[in-house]
């Protein structure tokens, strides 16, 4: 484009005679902060977002990997950078549920400083246990666990992770005990099963599945009210061996903005992605990873945020009376 | 497919073109990176992950890995020449690779580890062909009493190395353990000495401790000496040129190096940085002259250089054969397969072979390219050291700062640099080992989690480390160990 005198004035006046609206937003890049490093499940996420954004805004989407602290690091550097407007982030649930009652001084209330803007997907967890586990069926599994209460382990990636929550609401809900083992990382985990030591773990579909398929692990349940898409043979745990109807128990990433950002901002922003959520080959990318499409209004993720908060909380209660 | 016909197909995919082309890329690459002080792969690994997007996921792989081993032959360059580790992997390289430069030996010490890398890599492979079943089968066969007993006997075993007095190393062996506590404990959920920090939740970052304590502190203590700079002699091809009696020392230590690090390597979560120390420690115990180590003892190089490469090798065991990542470098290279929607895994070897086959070739390939790179390079390599220390040491300080900085784009990790730096200083004048207090560091964690873990998973019962064979087999090795230490104390003191 040439640029003329009469263009420089124009766009000057306009600059000036308009207050800072959102139709001229994002007037400059825009930086999407997020808690975990370059090539981890939660940045491939925020990146296949981030790329049509960027083309739909007509601005560059920078992702700013700020990892540590399960992804807090990631929201405390957002709203340290807030000022201007054109500063979000991609959180996973833990930092916006449990994390303010694990970590001390976290620095942050996600109801006063946090405006969420749309849940970007959901995936379930799986019950994965040894492929020579006697138990066949969920069923099966919670009956081993009822004959001798604490003799059945299982391994999570750390003290107050979704692994280890989701376990002890299993416990508390079937009625059994099991031993906890924290690890680091699914990758132990998954060798720790294999190698036989422990007998279990809830773990992400796709870190169960390659597994699966070279016949060393099965899976007895997903954590999903309805089956999923990626694993549609595994059974929902909900209302099966003895669970209630509600068990359900799904970790979820979203796009969120500080709360001093403008609210036409957040709209326009929940529009954009939404729409790049339609995409089929957008929500193919993202089951190939293991999770679902979700999107919905900033008010759903809101409220998802209290519900998980409220039952994670109830949780934690129960882990901590012991 | 036998080795043979997966060996036969992987060249047709290597000698690709473009294939070799970002090979050559990435293993160039990765030697700049892993001179540059405090950039590690990891850094370079980061910035080229969004340029794979575009290429085919066997030629992503490929040049991935080759910042990867590449990373591991330019580490030991700046740790020779400067005492300035360019990754964690090489800072035990200083210890006899630094005073064979000060002998005005830098260009054998160079050529030294570059043949000895070379060695590692290519019996790396070897041992990566023939032994992925079995190395991924004791992958999985490794519990945690296994992996904790197997940690004690690396402690014990390189607890001595590089200190002139047994009581200051094992101080620095447990300080650097205590350091190693910081963060949430693994096993209770507690913090701890985090001062509420969230930066210190997931403990002090490794690569800033050890540019802090290596780079840092060389540099503050070179100030004082700035202008003792010896300009080196110019090094030509001949003084690169190893005696006849260099090159007798290079080969033994050198397998046993490969032999450590392709063991090591395979085993998800001890990695390369541990398999070099413990190669340095087993040269002392084996030396007929131990006392030679710290003054510029060949075998010192040789051992641990290999087996690093040797380790950076066989760490992809794991993570191609189980999908299993060893180390955080690992996983990001993983993270470059889902994006291309190879799933890693036990079965990507059947589904994917061009994978599998195809890195396995470039890693010949690649480690070729770089020998053929890296030798005429020595000389330049050396003559950096004719650069005067007033514009070296804050280039030096320049590429620390932004390789810290390149890990988790921290500012506090920053302030711990500098922190350490000034600590490591001191503990140069005093003469503590910087070395000991980072094996104490990288050991201390691992110990404690696996131990704990097998307590728990045996129920509080310390039989298991007794009745699996594995851990059984590590505890009678330690016992053997510190009975020999203390029967050559007491045969010194008698005889």
């Amino acid at each position: 484009m040439k640029i003329t005198r009469r263009a420089v004035i124009a766009l000057t006046a306009a600059a000036i005679a308009m207050p800072a609206f959102a139709q001229e937003w994002p007037s400059e890049p825009v930086h999407v902060y997020v808690g975990f490093p370059a090539g981890s499940s939660p940045d491939l996420l925020a990146r296949i977002i981030t790329e049509p954004l960027a083309e739909r805004l007509g601005q560059p989407v920078v992702v700013e990997n700020k990892p540590g602290a399960g992804g807090v690091i990631g929201v405390q550097q957002m709203l340290a950078n807030a000022e201007g407007g054109h500063v979000f982030g991609t959180s996973i649930n833990g930092p916006l549920t449990t994390s303010p009652r694990l970590v001390p001084d976290i620095g942050y209330d996600v109801a006063t400083d946090i405006a969420p803007v749309a849940l970007i997907a959901t995936s379930p967890l799986v019950l994965a246990v040894n492929a020579k586990n006697e138990a066949g069926d969920l069923q099966g599994f919670v009956d081993l666990a009822k004959a001798e209460p604490g003799a059945l382990s299982y391994g999570s990636v750390g003290q107050g992770s979704g692994a280890h929550l989701t376990a002890e609401l299993f416990d508390a809900d079937a009625g059994i005990e099991m031993l906890h083992v924290p690890f680091t990382s699914y990758a132990e985990v998954t060798t720790s099963i294999i190698g036989g030591e422990i007998d279990a773990g809830f773990m992400a579909p796709s870190a169960a599945l390659p597994h699966v398929e070279a016949g060393t692990m099965k899976m007895l349940g997903v954590t999903s009210a309805e089956p999923f898409a990626q694993i549609p043979d595994v059974p929902v745990m909900a209302g099966n061996a003895g669970l209630p109807e509600t068990f359900r128990a799904e970790l979820w990433n979203g796009f969120i903005a500080p709360a001093s950002t403008d609210p036409a901002v957040i709209e326009r922003l929940n529009t954009e992605i939404n729409e790049i959520l339609q995409d089929e080959a957008v929500q193919q990318k993202l089951l190939d990873m293991g999770w679902q499409a979700a999107g919905g209004t900033a008010d759903d993720m809101k409220n998802r945020i209290a519900e998980d908060t409220t039952m994670w909380g109830a949780v934690l209660d129960r882990i901590e009376a012991q | 497919m036998t080795a043979w016909e997966g060996i036969a197909y992987g060249f047709g995919v290597a000698l690709q073109p473009d294939v070799l082309i970002y090979c050559l890329l990435g293993v160039t690459l990765g030697t700049f990176i892993g001179v540059l002080p405090g950039i590690g792969a990891m850094a370079a690994i980061s910035l080229l992950l969004p340029i794979t997007f575009y290429i085919s996921p066997e030629a992503a792989l490929i040049m991935l890995a080759g910042v990867y081993y590449g990373a591991q032959y330019g580490g030991a360059v700046a740790s020779i020449l400067l005492r300035l580790p360019g990754t964690p992997q090489s800072a035990v390289t200083t210890l006899d690779g630094y005073p064979m430069a000060q002998q005005g030996r830098a260009g054998v010490a160079l050529f030294v580890s570059m043949a000895s890398s070379f060695i590692g890599s290519i019996l790396g492979i070897i041992v990566l062909v023939v032994l992925a079943g079995w190395l991924s089968r004791a992958a999985t066969a490794f519990g945690a009493a296994d992996y904790a007993a197997m940690m004690i006997l690396g402690l014990v075993a390189a607890s001595t190395i590089g200190s002139d007095r047994p009581v200051k190393g094992f101080a620095m062996v447990v300080l650097g353990m205590i350091l190693g506590c910081v963060g949430t404990d693994v096993n209770s959920g507690a913090q701890r000495f985090t001062f509420a920090r969230t930066e210190l939740l997931d403990g002090i970052n490794l690569v800033a401790l050890a540019m802090g304590l290596f780079g840092v502190a060389e540099v503050i203590g070179n100030i004082r000496n700035a202008e003792r700079q010896a300009a080196p002699e110019r090094v030509g091809f001949r003084q690169m040129m190893p005696t006849r009696d260099d090159l007798r020392r290079i080969p033994f230590p050198a397998l046993r190096g490969t032999a450590l690090g392709s063991f090591f390597g395979a085993l998800p979560g001890t990695g390369s940085t541990l398999s070099s120390f413990l190669s340095y420690a087993m040269e002392r115990r084996v030396a007929r002259r131990p006392e030679r180590f710290g003054k510029g003892a060949i075998e010192g190089v040789a051992g641990p250089e290999a087996a690093n490469n040797a380790a950076s090798i066989t760490a992809f065991v794991p993570t191609l054969t189980l999908g299993i990542p060893g180390d955080p470098i690992m996983a990001l290279m993983l993270g470059a397969l889902v994006i291309h929607g190879v799933q890693p895994g036990p079965m990507m070897l059947e589904a994917r072979p061009e994978m599998f086959w195809g890195l396995v070739v470039s890693f010949g390939i690649g480690n070729l390219l770089l020998l053929i790179l890296n030798m005429p390079l020595i000389g330049i390599w050396v003559s950096m050291l004719r650069i005067p220390f007033r514009y070296l040491y804050p280039a030096i300080l320049i590429f620390v700062c932004l390789g810290v900085y390149s890990v988790r784009g921290s500012s506090f990790d920053m302030g711990v640099v500098a922190v350490v730096g000034i600590a490591g200083y001191l503990m140069a004048l005093a003469r503590f080992s910087p070395a000991l207090l980072l094996l104490g560091f990288v050991l201390g964690p691992l110990i404690e989690t696996n131990l704990r873990r097998a307590m728990l998973i045996s129920r509080g019962d310390p039989m298991v480390f007794l009745e699996r064979p594995i851990a059984c087999g590590f505890t009678i090795a330690t016992c053997l160990l510190i009975l020999l230490s203390i029967w050559q104390v007491w045969r010194r003191r008698h005889g």
